[in-house]
């Protein structure tokens, strides 16, 4: 196995869609992910692939949708205010079925916010900002090491189901430096043949669009599109969780705050609470089923995340009023510290238990 | 058991170099590590800072609101992270560009000349490499050969002839007498 490098984030994510086989880059700079593409603007000429710095992020997100509509691997990467400038293009490639990779490296917003770390695009990222019934595959990284295997698993995704994917990262991943590794890509190359539009020679035309006249060929695409998403949901949905077999709280995160959860988690152990940890590696699809199994010994889920409370709303959906479901928070800024939501959550426990 | 860095200075001393190279130097002895830089505006002549986490388990906060120890280079970093470092905490100043003064009592100071001990040393610039010298000689038992090491990956190929003379600064702040300078 090779050696372990300290590598930035954000570099990380751009040499692993180099290895994914990523042919062509489109992109915008923007803070804090503009190491992604300072990065393959030389890389992608050396190997010979394609790169554009787009005028616009608008343009870069309609050049991978051209792109990717030839059956290459393309992607982009931006973050918050701008991938919100993107969201028209993402409606139109889910019901067009264009594998398009998006790394979306969250800052704060709303509106041009700042430049520092935050989580705030949670719903923007899993519910869509674009217009109709469509669900993007949404992974969220929490070391440096898942920045380099869920770009991986983003591109090998994207192209299993023909659905866009987004890895949904931010300032702090983006920006921080940790010793990782480059494994070998390691998933198989899917064939494309049957739809990508290569030229007609030879063949029957095809094309891509997303345009249905009749009302019935509209409610039969949208529900093929969904017939897709449960199968998706069936197939990939993935996370991780700590000590939850025995845990009367469930501390649930994702991103990077997961790392402050597992140590707030051990803390709480300490103390002589049972509490366990629950993150959810792909928020579109959510974890639902096992949060809901979860809450059948689970007493209380405390959601840590930063924003004014997205994620949170899932979970109760999951466990569907069977448990209590708390949130700490903060809307940007400063990282919730371990010590903060070990407080957090002693408050949430009523005097005189344990 | 995790601790956390600090190293400031004005942009264009080195510190997120520095920051690099130390944390290269925990990973080869073995240790997680992170390094997070601030960003964003910042340019040369302004103040930059980067922050080390140190653990022998995962890294939990990358960016904490406390810190154990800081290392100054210039006199606006003293003064903006000396109200942050925990109780029983440490801060190593440059007393070339600082004033030696302590207004806290629950800390401990060491203040070494490290721009005029880089300039002794072969390159006036060096004074991050210098700091490095001192920390390692207090607080960690990292060697010369593994900052040898974490210097030639810091380095890009352009540079790796400089490795000599930051080697250079890192001895010159790592002298055993230091506690009687």
């Amino acid at each position: 196995m090779a050696e372990k490098e300290l590598l930035k984030g954000n570099y990380a994510i751009a040499e692993a869609a180099v290895r994914a086989g990523c042919e062509c880059y489109f992109g915008y700079p923007i803070t804090p992910q503009t190491e992604i593409g300072e990065y393959l603007s030389q890389r992608m000429y050396d190997l010979g692939r394609g790169y554009v710095c787009a005028e616009s992020e608008l343009a870069a997100i309609n050049m991978v949708l051209g792109a990717a509509s030839t059956g290459a691997k393309a992607m982009t990467s931006s973050s918050s205010c701008a991938v919100a400038l993107m969201q028209e293009a993402l409606s139109y490639a889910c019901s067009d079925e264009v594998p398009v990779v998006l790394v979306n490296v969250m800052r704060a917003g709303p509106g041009l916010g700042y430049i520092y770390p935050a989580q705030g695009d949670y719903t923007q990222a899993v519910y869509g900002g674009g217009n109709g019934d469509y669900k993007m595959i949404v992974l969220a990284p929490s070391t440096v090491q898942e920045c380099i295997d869920l770009t991986y698993k983003a591109f090998y995704l994207s192209q299993k189901y023909r659905n866009p994917t987004m890895v949904l990262a931010d300032g702090l991943l983006g920006q921080m430096m940790e010793p990782a590794v480059f494994s070998k890509y390691p998933y198989p190359e899917i064939d494309n043949s049957n739809w990508a539009l290569t030229g007609a020679k030879g063949r029957e035309g095809r094309k891509i669009c997303s345009v249905a006249p009749s009302e019935e060929k509209q409610i039969e695409h949208i529900n093929n599109l969904f017939k897709k998403y449960e199968l998706i949901a069936e197939n990939e949905t993935e996370w991780e969780e700590i000590g939850t077999e025995d845990a009367d709280i469930v501390l649930v995160a994702f991103g990077s705050m997961t790392r402050n959860i597992k140590a707030a988690a051990k803390v709480l152990r300490g103390q002589g609470l049972k509490v366990g940890m629950f993150r959810p590696i792909t928020l579109s699809p959510f974890p639902s089923g096992r949060l809901n199994e979860l809450s059948n010994h689970v007493k209380k889920f405390v959601v840590v995340e930063m924003n004014m409370g997205q994620m949170v709303n899932d979970v109760k959906l999951a466990v569907n009023g069977k448990t209590d479901v708390e949130l700490i928070n903060r809307s940007v800024g400063q990282w919730l510290s371990v010590e903060e939501i070990v407080d957090g959550v002693n408050k949430f426990i009523p005097a005189g238990v344990n | 058991m995790e601790k956390n860095y600090i190293i400031a200075g004005f942009g264009g001393q080195g510190v997120l170099f520095a920051g690099k190279v130390l944390a290269n130097a925990f990973m080869y002895s073995g240790k997680n590590v992170t390094w997070y830089p601030c960003y964003g505006a910042e340019m040369r002549g302004g103040t930059v800072n980067c922050e080390i986490v140190v653990s022998d388990e995962e890294v939990s906060s990358v960016h904490k609101q406390d810190v154990d120890c800081v290392i100054a280079l210039n006199q606006l970093s003293f003064d903006r992270f000396i109200t942050k470092i925990k109780k029983g905490g440490r801060i190593i100043c440059n007393s070339s560009l600082i004033e030696e003064v302590r207004p806290r009592n629950d800390i401990e100071y060491i203040f070494y000349p490290m721009t005029e001990k880089a300039t002794e040393s072969g390159n006036h610039k060096l004074a991050n490499m210098v700091s490095l010298g001192v920390l390692s000689d207090i607080e960690t038992s990292l060697d010369k050969n593994i900052f040898e090491r974490a210097v030639d990956t810091v380095l890009p190929e352009e540079r790796k002839h400089l490795a000599s003379v930051n080697i250079n600064a890192w001895s010159a702040g790592h002298c055993n007498t230091l506690l009687a300078c």
